[in-house]
């Protein structure tokens, strides 16, 4: 308050002494301009902030599509030169095969060399549940339901033995993980082996499919009501008044304000921009020579597909 | 007056005190450091040194330090007719390397395997002692050495700025015309190996699919019980159990033997110990950046620590034909990098089976 | 090796950071330490300069740091990082103070916003290490005693001798370069260091 009254009365006062001068102004013969020079050059007076400088740097939208570029932030097992040596290694595997921008909640199709399979590869299709690990440990799990029967696949990201990665419908989900799937009803994790690829024109965001799932009833692999998930719409229903209680015992409401615990789990800005600086040129290369490719593609004979 | 002067003498007795009792007994030998050995850690002061002589100092060590950069590797002026030949029996120097960090490589049959990365720091022959006039320190335990067989390699690693450390330290670098280094470690050699001071070692010194043995420094994991430190198993924790659930039982019989046994595992500090790791396998090389990729995790000591690369003494394991000897001279347009057969290069096509 | 976390962007701070927090002893757990914490930066952002213990004086640096260079890259029209100012300063004056007074001052530098210094111990009574923590360009007077450094001090003489000696032979071997101009070639091979002979066996 004091200072919104403070604010008031100088803004009197300056509008005081503007009428004033206006009126001593008009009195006089000087000109009109030479007053109002100095007020203009005090005003707009730069201020270089680098936090905000380096915070505007496009490139770190990167992060979103190349997540695992960035190096596991934990201090005891950071190195730049062993990081660089591990980006290197995936770019070269990057030139090798197409791996596609992919969130958790797409549909994805994935052909692996496989020595004891017929034909010796092996061709999953699942919805991504889960993307974790940084480097070349980078990994992602595919969930299905095949007769009945709900399978999961964990891939590496740069495993030589995989052949083709393939988006078949790129979108995401209203949460980070996927896990709750395995107590969700079966539908919601069944996708068709021989579905076709879904093309997004180019430049459109990743749509955001908002399904919310049905939980199967208890007992459960997790305790799903603590993780505040969006995509789960009937866990009311299962609770009792006392899973009721010891959530609200439970919740931690200062972790969001927790700045430092917030900080040791990220990779600053500063460091960020040095590291897409260092990828970005290869990773844009790559991005253009794939659609060259898929323009290739798109005109050839398109294959019969099963009724 | 008699008993004046007794009185005198009783109370300069009861004066006397026994404070200090000296005995003899068996001392063990003193610690004795090598003679090459200098004191290493000086203590920093503030020397209200002027802006200007600050950047005087800075020039001089850079000049060094260009110096340094610009010596080229006596090896080269050794000509080859005159050097010995490698046998079986021959011992050459080590590598002192750094613990960079683990990652995982594929291997041809797409087998995923980890690896240890371990960086070999600006690596240099600081001084050879032939095996006449090596004599090393006296230590507790009895150590069978080949008397008179082996000369003494000592090489450093890591150049460090001169005034952090003693100038007897610095010394020490002085006849190979080098500036001081952080790390020095003596490598034992036979006479036939030797490598003149000033040599740089390079990571290619070893081969890749080598085995070697890597000496280091355990994690310290301090004061631990005897389910971490052991591996006991505890005790259950229900059906009864009360306050035993992690404690190592009965340490002992009655009877004769109705005292702890020497050698009984028991809770105590854990780790910071030396140890060796015998037979690991060179999986991948880097000539740029000097990087040894090693099979396993097995390394002691965290990501940062150092440790010494050896040829490994596993007779099954052992070098089979001559490996670089007695190192690999430097060149200059070698390939980067250099995979082991079994490993899958990154850059190379994805993995396919032949159908049979 | 777990994925760093992408849905949040922070500015690197300028201090050290410890790889894990320290506890700070507390019956209520986390909960409490913030509540601790929150406290001391208060105090800090209030007075500008306080005397505590090293420990909690280094946690509560953290946030204070992280908690101005988020009011810097946000200004004061964004709403998270109000709420976030909003809890961690307890008197709510000292929000105007972190936007209008503080942003303005720390803006431009490229140091840390804050200096943590530690205090000498208690000659009597339980050790405990203590520590001044003090927001930088505060008013009050310094507390480092910065001694001139003196050209007449004999290690300055002394090193003034060996730079004018070390430029002058410089600028001798240039000319003695110069005049052999011709043979450089012999030079480098000179300069190669000579190769100590093997210690023959006897």
């Amino acid at each position: 308050m004091a200072l919104a009254i403070r604010r008031s009365t100088s803004e009197v006062f300056g509008a005081a002494k503007w009428f004033i001068r206006r009126d001593c102004r008009a009195l006089s013969t000087l000109p009109e301009k030479a007053v109002e020079v100095p007020v203009e050059k005090k005003r707009d007076r730069p201020v270089v902030s680098r936090i905000r400088a380096n915070a505007r740097n496009p490139n770190l939208a990167l992060r979103h599509v190349y997540p695992e570029f960035l190096p596991d932030p934990n201090p005891k097992w950071r190195n730049s030169l062993r990081e660089k040596l591990e980006r290197t290694d995936m770019l070269n595997r990057r030139k090798q095969i197409d791996i596609p921008e992919f969130y958790v909640g797409s549909i994805l199709a994935v052909t692996v060399a496989d020595p004891h399979a017929q034909g010796k590869t092996n061709r999953f299709v699942g919805i991504c549940i889960e993307r974790k690990g940084a480097g070349l440990r980078a990994e992602f799990t595919l969930r299905n339901v095949v007769d009945h029967q709900g399978v999961e696949v964990r891939y590496d990201l740069y495993d030589p033995t995989v052949h083709s990665i393939q988006v078949l419908r790129l979108e995401k989900r209203l949460d980070d993980k996927l896990l709750y799937l395995r107590d969700a009803l079966p539908e919601y994790s069944t996708f068709p082996f021989d579905m076709d690829p879904e093309i997004l024109p180019d430049g459109t965001p990743v749509p955001v499919n908002p399904v919310q799932v049905k939980l199967k009833p208890r007992p459960w692999l997790e305790r799903w009501e603590r993780q505040e998930l969006q995509g789960v719409s009937n866990i009311e229903e299962h609770l009792k008044e006392k899973d009721r209680v010891r959530r609200e015992l439970r919740k931690e409401p200062w972790e969001k304000y927790d700045l430092m615990k917030q900080y040791r789990k990220t990779i600053p800005i500063e460091d960020q921009n040095d590291i897409w600086a260092e990828v970005n040129h290869q990773l844009k290369q790559l991005q253009l020579t794939r659609k060259k490719v898929s323009r290739k593609r798109t005109f050839g004979v398109p294959k019969t597909q099963l009724g | 007056m008699v008993t004046g002067s007794l009185n005198l003498l009783r109370n300069s007795f009861n004066k006397l005190r026994i404070d200090h009792i000296f005995s003899r007994s068996f001392q063990t030998p003193r610690y004795r450091p090598p003679y090459w050995y200098e004191p290493k850690e000086r203590v920093p002061s503030e020397e209200f040194i002027t802006q200007e002589n600050k950047q005087f100092i800075e020039e001089v060590m850079q000049d060094k330090l260009q110096q340094q950069a610009s010596l080229h590797s006596p090896l080269v002026n050794i000509d080859s007719s005159k050097a010995a030949e490698w046998n079986p029996q021959t011992r050459r120097v080590g590598l002192i390397a750094r613990k960079i960090g683990n990652y995982p490589l594929w291997t041809k049959d797409g087998k995923k395997v980890l690896t240890t990365l371990l960086q070999v720091v600006d690596n240099h022959v600081i001084r050879y002692i032939p095996p006449e006039e090596f004599s090393p320190m006296v230590t507790k335990k009895y150590v069978w050495k080949e008397k008179n067989k082996l000369g003494c390699l000592l090489v450093g690693s890591e150049t460090i700025d001169p005034s952090t450390v003693t100038k007897e330290y610095c010394g020490l670098f002085n006849n190979a015309g080098m500036l001081p280094k952080r790390h020095l470690f003596r490598f034992m050699v036979s006479p036939e190996s030797y490598i003149p001071p000033g040599t740089p070692l390079q990571a290619t010194h070893f081969r890749v699919g080598d085995y070697i043995d890597v000496r280091a420094k355990t994690m310290d994991r301090g004061f631990q019980g005897v389910i971490k430190r052991w591996g006991f198993k505890g005790m259950p924790a229900s059906h009864g159990v009360t306050k035993t659930h992690r404690r190592p039982g009965n340490i002992g019989s009655g009877g004769e033997k109705a005292r702890v046994w020497p050698g009984t595992k028991m809770p105590g500090h854990m780790g910071n110990r030396w140890r060796i790791l015998r037979g690991v396998k060179i999986l991948r090389i880097n000539t740029k950046h000097n990087v040894i990729w090693t099979l396993g995790v097995a390394i002691p000591g965290e990501t940062g620590a150092m440790c010494y690369l050896f040829d490994t003494i596993l007779p099954l394991k052992k070098h089979t034909t001559s490996p670089a000897f007695p190192t690999q001279p430097f060149v200059e347009d070698l390939p980067l990098e250099y995979y082991d057969e079994s490993v899958q290069p990154f850059e190379e096509q994805s993995i396919t089976f032949e159908e049979n | 090796m777990n994925q760093a976390d992408v849905s949040k962007l922070v500015s690197k701070l300028r201090i050290n950071v410890l790889p894990k927090h320290r506890n700070l002893n507390n019956p209520k757990g986390p909960e409490g330490r913030i509540d601790k914490l929150r406290k001391t930066v208060t105090g800090l952002i209030k007075f500008e300069r306080i005397e505590l213990n090293y420990n909690r004086a280094d946690e509560a640096r953290q946030y204070a740091e992280r908690l101005i260079s988020e009011a810097i890259r946000h200004g004061d029209c964004h709403k998270p990082t109000m709420d976030t100012a909003n809890f961690w300063l307890l008197e709510k004056e000292l929000i105007h103070k972190l936007f209008k007074v503080l942003v303005p001052r720390y803006e431009a530098t490229n140091l840390s916003y804050t200096r943590l210094i530690s205090a000498p111990q208690q000659q009597y009574g339980r050790h405990t290490d203590k520590a001044v923590l003090e927001l930088r360009g505060n008013p009050f007077p310094d507390l480092m005693n910065y001694k001139t450094n003196n050209k007449l001090l004999i290690q300055n003489v002394l090193l003034d001798a060996a730079k004018q000696d070390y430029k002058q032979s410089k600028i001798n071997e240039i000319a003695n370069n110069i005049g052999k101009k011709g043979n450089s070639s012999l030079d480098k091979s000179s300069k190669n260091i000579e190769v100590p002979e093997k210690p023959t066996e006897s």
